[in-house]
């Protein structure tokens, strides 16, 4: 009788706990259809179209431009300093206190950072409003993801592969270059993927740091300004207060990129890791 | 010792320079959050001279008259985040525990990317859902002129940190070693009793510092929050009236950034404001990171 009563408790316990997971993915699935209810407003040619015209080619060049420039500029950096965290890295206090600075930058607030990238890359070196100044700005906000993403896959490189290399006498480095990094490369991409959406849809960041509203076609030079999606909504609702119907293109594009290269990353882990045969 | 010691490490850089490149990569991180410091207190230096603790404290966030009390605004912000986290820490508990412990090991992985897809989605799509739906939403439930409200916001703020919450704490969940619940299961507890007594007791302070770094990133959130809370720099009367429009501190410096003159007291002050939000974040960061730290020390002794 006892043992009846208890497993019913346990049955209406784990409901409700089905339900509050029901309950946020249901919050995601409900945000997708609100989006894509309004694909009847986004035609193919608004993509390629100017934005003088009406379109957003700019935008979306721009977006693509600013997300590639920060990934070359983080990505690199990223998966040197994942390399040296876990390969290299001594345990003392100065490993520890990149640790936690590492750890802090990931949860430092974007307007924060936006306005460091404003006052440091765009007046303290002089950057002005430009791509440059966004990249930069951008970059920071993924280093921490690249680091810690990146330090997940170099740590699932078995030790034994390493231990042959060294046995034939290679040095540390050329481990690292030869074994290590090229074994990790799928979940060091996966980092990177992963850094990209973070930031893809990035408002208060480049907020003041790389964003115009118009200007005359695409950037020449890094130094330029650009136009960007996530920018032009913001600055379309916010500041000129237009209703959200008429901003549902936009939107809907901002949300597709983000989603694409999410999806990608996920996907490319999971296949990751029932291709190497030595993580599970 | 030391001298052997240096001119060790020194000789290993020689023989491999690459060794300090990627030190110094890693090192970056430390001198940005340095710069980052100095920056935006250099910035905001004059406002925090001019107003003191008054900066802090001063109940009046006024352009016009150039009076900068940041009080309305931190108060604004804290509302709100505490709203969001009374919506999402239950939420984001009964989730982790569900994915974690409950579901069967092949849809744990397409589960957590869902959740992993939700964190993903832009704060700007956010804030652009909340004003189409959640604010008409709220605005005709309590029969309101506008649904721009520091409830709007924390309902919207609440999905933003449910990710957060979930990601480090079934992380922590899942971590509890095997034979702590094998060994409960084994003297009869049912699945529930070995969640309840062992699991979640082990996993504590890991939960724990998930719901901080939820706290960390609700409170820095911006674009989404200044959307949908109304923007007016006044304490709600009376103080827990969700009814009523709010400013943030992340709001401020969005939306009055762009038309304050380099130098001025406004510009000042919109960096005094990131500092203080700043130093929220950082010492909430760093607690939540030494209680993770912790917690891995003691695991990996045993």
């Amino acid at each position: 009788m006892m043992r009846k009563g208890r497993r019913a408790k346990e049955f209406l316990i784990f409901t409700i706990f089905g339900v509050c997971t029901g309950i946020c993915l249901l919050a995601f699935l409900w945000i997708t259809a609100i989006l894509l209810s309004g694909s009847g407003t986004l035609s193919l040619t608004a993509l390629i179209t100017p934005v003088l015209n009406g379109g957003m080619f700019e935008m979306v060049i721009g977006t693509v431009y600013l997300l590639l420039g920060s990934a070359a500029v983080a990505g690199p950096v990223g998966v040197l300093a994942a390399l040296y965290l876990v390969e290299y890295a001594p345990r003392n206090r100065i490993t520890r206190l990149i640790d936690q600075s590492i750890n802090n930058l990931a949860g430092m607030p974007s307007i924060v950072i936006g306005l460091f990238g404003y006052a440091f890359f765009c007046r303290a070196l002089g950057l002005g409003i430009s791509l440059a100044a966004g990249w930069l700005t951008l970059s920071l906000m993924m280093l921490p993801i690249v680091i810690r993403g990146s330090e997940e896959a170099i740590k699932m490189v078995p030790q034994t592969f390493k231990e042959g290399a060294l046995a034939i006498g290679t040095t540390e480095w050329e481990v690292s270059r030869c074994i290590t990094l090229p074994a990790a490369a799928p979940g060091i991409i996966t980092s990177i993927l992963l850094g990209i959406a973070r930031v893809a849809g990035e408002t208060a960041a480049i907020l003041f740091t790389s964003c115009v509203m118009i200007t005359r076609g695409l950037p020449k030079t890094p130094l330029d300004p650009i136009m960007a999606l996530a920018f032009n909504l913001y600055v379309k609702i916010v500041a000129l207060g237009e209703t959200p119907d008429k901003v549902f293109g936009v939107a809907l594009v901002l949300f597709l990129i983000v989603i694409v290269f999410a999806l990608s990353a996920i996907i490319l882990r999971i296949r990751y890791r029932r291709k190497q045969p030595w993580l599970r | 010792m030391l001298f052997r010691k240096l001119n060790k490490y020194f000789k290993s850089i020689r023989r491999e320079p690459v060794r300090f490149i990627l030190f110094f990569c890693s090192f970056l991180s430390i001198i940005f959050l340095f710069l980052m410091l100095v920056f935006i207190l250099k910035e905001g230096a004059q406002a925090l001279l001019m107003f003191g603790v008054g900066f802090l404290v001063g109940p009046v966030w006024e352009t016009n008259a150039d009076l900068y009390g940041a009080l309305p605004l931190i108060y604004g912000s804290l509302m709100i985040v505490f709203g969001a986290l009374v919506i999402a820490v239950p939420l984001s508990l009964g989730t982790s525990v569900f994915i974690s412990e409950i579901v069967p090991f092949s849809i744990r992985d397409i589960l957590k990317s869902m959740i992993e897809l939700l964190a993903s989605i832009p704060s700007i799509i956010y804030g652009f859902i909340g004003i189409l739906v959640v604010a008409p939403f709220v605005a005709s439930l309590f029969s309101i002129p506008t649904g721009t409200v520091a409830l709007t916001a924390a309902i919207i703020l609440a999905i933003m940190t449910i990710p957060t919450i979930v990601g480090v704490s079934s992380e922590i969940i899942s971590a509890v070693p095997k034979d702590y619940k094998e060994a409960a299961l084994a003297l009869g507890a049912t699945k529930w009793q070995t969640i309840r007594y062992v699991v979640l007791p082990t996993a504590k302070s890991g939960v724990i510092a998930g719901i901080l770094l939820g706290f960390g990133r609700a409170i820095g959130e911006t674009v989404a929050v200044l959307m949908v809370a109304g923007n007016t720099a006044v304490i709600p009367s009376p103080p827990w009236n969700f009814l009523s429009p709010v400013y943030t501190l992340t709001g401020a410096i969005a939306m009055q950034m762009g038309e304050a003159s380099v130098g001025s007291v406004e510009y000042s002050a919109l960096f005094g404001l990131g500092v203080i939000l700043f130093i929220i974040t950082f010492i909430v960061n760093t607690l939540a990171d030494s209680i993770i730290h912790k917690g891995t020390k003691k695991g990996a002794k045993k």
